[in-house]
């Protein structure tokens, strides 16, 4: 067993707010392994982009972050200063944000804004520096590069956009990419297209890649691991085709029945669907944070903190879960989730 | 054959681009589109960003006039009738329910409004039917006098949803109805209008860049290209067997949240064409993979495949393509 590349224990944020505090991320634990992607799926509010930006040191300074333990490749950043976290970042961690429009700065060049992260982190002369971002650009398909080094942002198409901002995520050659949300401001066919280069790339070039998204399909798409998170907290944890084609956590299961799914679903079939809506998380919960809409909920969920459990079978890859329910989504009554949605309407 | 409530005759729409510091260009958003929708039934609309779904939509709420070409309701021109009950005959659903409602409007103050502004019936009429359309859309009963900052996305878009219907337009217009809402939240919508589909047969045209959700609710569908339509026809024909390339490579765009599926090989090249400079001849042959030097450079003429399926190309397809392959 290797080393992990990253390596996070009980990460917690809480933001104080004028009625009180906001616990937005709790309890969370991540790993991931060098040459790995990893996805957190969740909806909005759940914390997942918190998450990513705690593991980047780019929360806002109003959070309060505390850490057990957060180690990248054998550095501890738990204790880092300021300084060596920029060190850090655009060097051998990078990010993908959503909107390609608001990474870039309208004001510079593309080839000024490449050069510079170059000129930052490395050695490296001007002329060195422009055609090591040249062969990036190559590299994630943009035709005739040289030109594009000389344009703005706003002359190029989003999906040359963000091709631009891979490409600055890769110039220093990370060892971890983070991508929130990288492809859901493009169009599908160009999604597709992104997608297809992102796991390319990462195949190529063996780096750890996390990716947030709330899109099931891109999880199915690209992932090896998911992890979905619901509240602040990680409900589901484990691989991605065993999640996908088997889901434990009834919030999972929930997610996986509300989306149309052709040949599965007929056209004008009722889909399934999470009733309820999302808790604020003001104030610690007692118990599990989705008990309010879940269709399985027993005496025992509201009672205390649920822990995470290891649910795999033996020889299968680890899958845990926080819930008390049996591990085996067979011997659930797929009519409970009908009741609950007439109780609550 | 049903009623044809909404006739389009090739329709354009062209637009002045750039004047202060570069030469004015002309850019054509439709270029001679034609559409038919008949009573009760659900059009969906697809295409990538740029291809002009949106300008159809706004022509059809009136905020844009064609620059040639005739769009008909009930068989009269669009043109001929007077604001007030152009508002009456078609109506929008947005998608973003948080831009879209006034935060200063009651609830059943905007559900109200389409009434209000033509005065029909009493205040105390006008109350009763917010309720029941309320009700019908699934708004609980208390939210009825609570701002749209009380409440969620799932809500604020059945309100969207109520103020549409209440007027009982001839035609809605869902313009991504659920891509700015949560997972969990989105399958509702759906199936709230599927249910009103059904239960009170109203004619939809659904834009969507989600092709899965066009699929779950659209009778027929139109699939847009740079300001054309290059393949219409029922929803199920066209899904299991696409004739254009581009429909084709839409489909294959999906993703579905299955196991060990992986990312598709879509095999288009290039990118979207700047609608300014269009391609010449078939708008898509830059990017096809079955575009050949010679007959793709004229525009391919409307063939029709079986009845009311029809696409322009000059080489279709003949093998039938499954969703997300």
């Amino acid at each position: 067993m290797s080393i992990p590349l990253l390596e996070i224990c009980n990460l917690k944020v809480d933001i104080p707010l004028p009625n009180g505090m906001l616990h937005p991320v709790r309890r969370v634990d991540l790993e991931l392994n060098r040459g790995e992607t990893l996805a957190i799926v969740g909806e909005s509010g759940c914390g997942k982009s918190l998450t990513a930006l705690a593991t980047m040191g780019l929360l806002p300074r109003s959070a309060r972050p505390t850490v057990g333990r957060h180690v990248f490749d054998g550095m501890d950043l738990g204790t880092a200063t300021d300084r060596q976290w920029r060190r850090l970042r655009g060097n051998r961690v990078s990010m993908i944000f959503q909107d390609p429009m608001t990474a870039l700065d309208p004001c510079y060049t593309i080839g000024n804004q490449m050069c510079e992260i170059l000129r930052q982190h490395r050695r490296i002369s001007r002329r060195g520096a422009r055609a090591r971002s040249r062969d990036l650009l190559r590299r994630v398909g943009i035709p005739s590069p040289e030109d594009r080094l000389k344009q703005y942002p706003h002359q190029l198409s989003g999906g040359l956009r963000q091709r631009v901002v891979i490409a600055m995520a890769l110039l220093c050659e990370p060892d971890l990419i983070i991508a929130d949300e990288p492809t859901t401001a493009l169009d599908v066919t160009i999604q597709a297209q992104i997608l297809r280069l992102l796991k390319d790339l990462q195949e190529e070039m063996g780096v750890g890649l996390i990716i947030i998204t709330h899109d099931l399909g891109v999880v199915a798409g690209i992932a090896d691991r998911i992890m979905v998170m619901y509240g602040g907290e990680v409900v589901e944890r484990g691989d991605c085709d065993q999640i996908l084609s088997a889901p434990l956590h009834p919030y999972t299961e929930g997610l996986l029945q509300s989306l149309p799914r052709p040949g599965e679903t007929r056209p004008g079939d009722d889909l399934g669907y999470i009733p309820g809506i999302v808790p604020r998380q003001t104030g610690l919960l007692d118990g599990c944070g989705f008990a309010g809409r879940c269709p399985y909920v027993m005496p025992v969920c509201t009672e205390a903190a649920v822990p995470m459990r290891d649910v795999a079978m033996s020889g299968d890859a680890p899958h845990e879960m926080r819930c008390v329910l049996e591990a085996d989504a067979t011997k659930r009554d797929p009519e409970k989730w009908k009741r609950l949605a007439e109780e609550t309407e | 054959m049903t009623k044809v409530v909404l006739e389009m005759e090739g329709v354009t729409r062209d637009y002045a681009v750039g004047g202060v510091f570069s030469r004015r260009r002309n850019l054509q958003a439709l270029r001679g589109v034609d559409l038919k929708v008949a009573k009760g039934e659900t059009l969906g609309l697809v295409g990538e960003s740029g291809c002009g779904k949106s300008t159809l939509s706004r022509m059809l709420l009136g905020i844009e006039e064609p620059s040639s070409g005739t769009v008909r309701i009930d068989g009269r021109p669009l043109g001929s009738f007077g604001r007030l009950d152009r508002a009456r005959l078609i109506q929008s659903v947005y998608q973003d329910p948080y831009s879209s409602l006034n935060p200063r409007m009651t609830v059943s103050a905007t559900i109200a409004a389409p009434l209000t502004v033509r005065g029909s019936g009493s205040a105390k009429d006008r109350r009763a039917k917010v309720r029941e359309i309320a009700a019908s859309v699934g708004l609980p009963e208390y939210l009825i006098d609570a701002y749209p900052g009380q409440l969620s996305g799932g809500q604020r878009q059945r309100v969207a949803i109520a103020r549409a219907l209440i007027a009982e337009p001839e035609v809605l217009i869902c313009d991504e109805p659920t891509s700015a809402l949560d997972v969990s939240v989105q399958s509702q919508i759906l199936n709230l209008l599927n249910r009103l589909k059904r239960e009170w047969g109203i004619t939809m045209i659904l834009i969507s860049h989600d092709l899965s959700v066009i699929h779950h609710l659209a009778d027929r569908m139109a699939v847009m290209y740079l300001g054309q339509i290059v393949e219409q026809g029922n929803a199920s024909e066209v899904f299991e067997r696409p004739r254009h390339p581009y429909t084709q490579a839409l489909l294959r765009a999906v993703l579905p949240a299955k196991a060990g599926h992986g990312v598709p090989e879509l095999g288009l090249a290039a990118e979207f064409p700047n609608p300014v400079d269009p391609p010449s001849g078939c708008a898509f042959h830059p990017r096809c993979p079955r575009a050949d030097g010679g007959s793709c450079s004229s525009v391919a003429p409307a063939a029709s495949g079986t009845g009311t399926h029809w696409y322009r190309c000059h080489h279709p397809l003949t093998e039938p393509t499954e969703i997300g392959t």
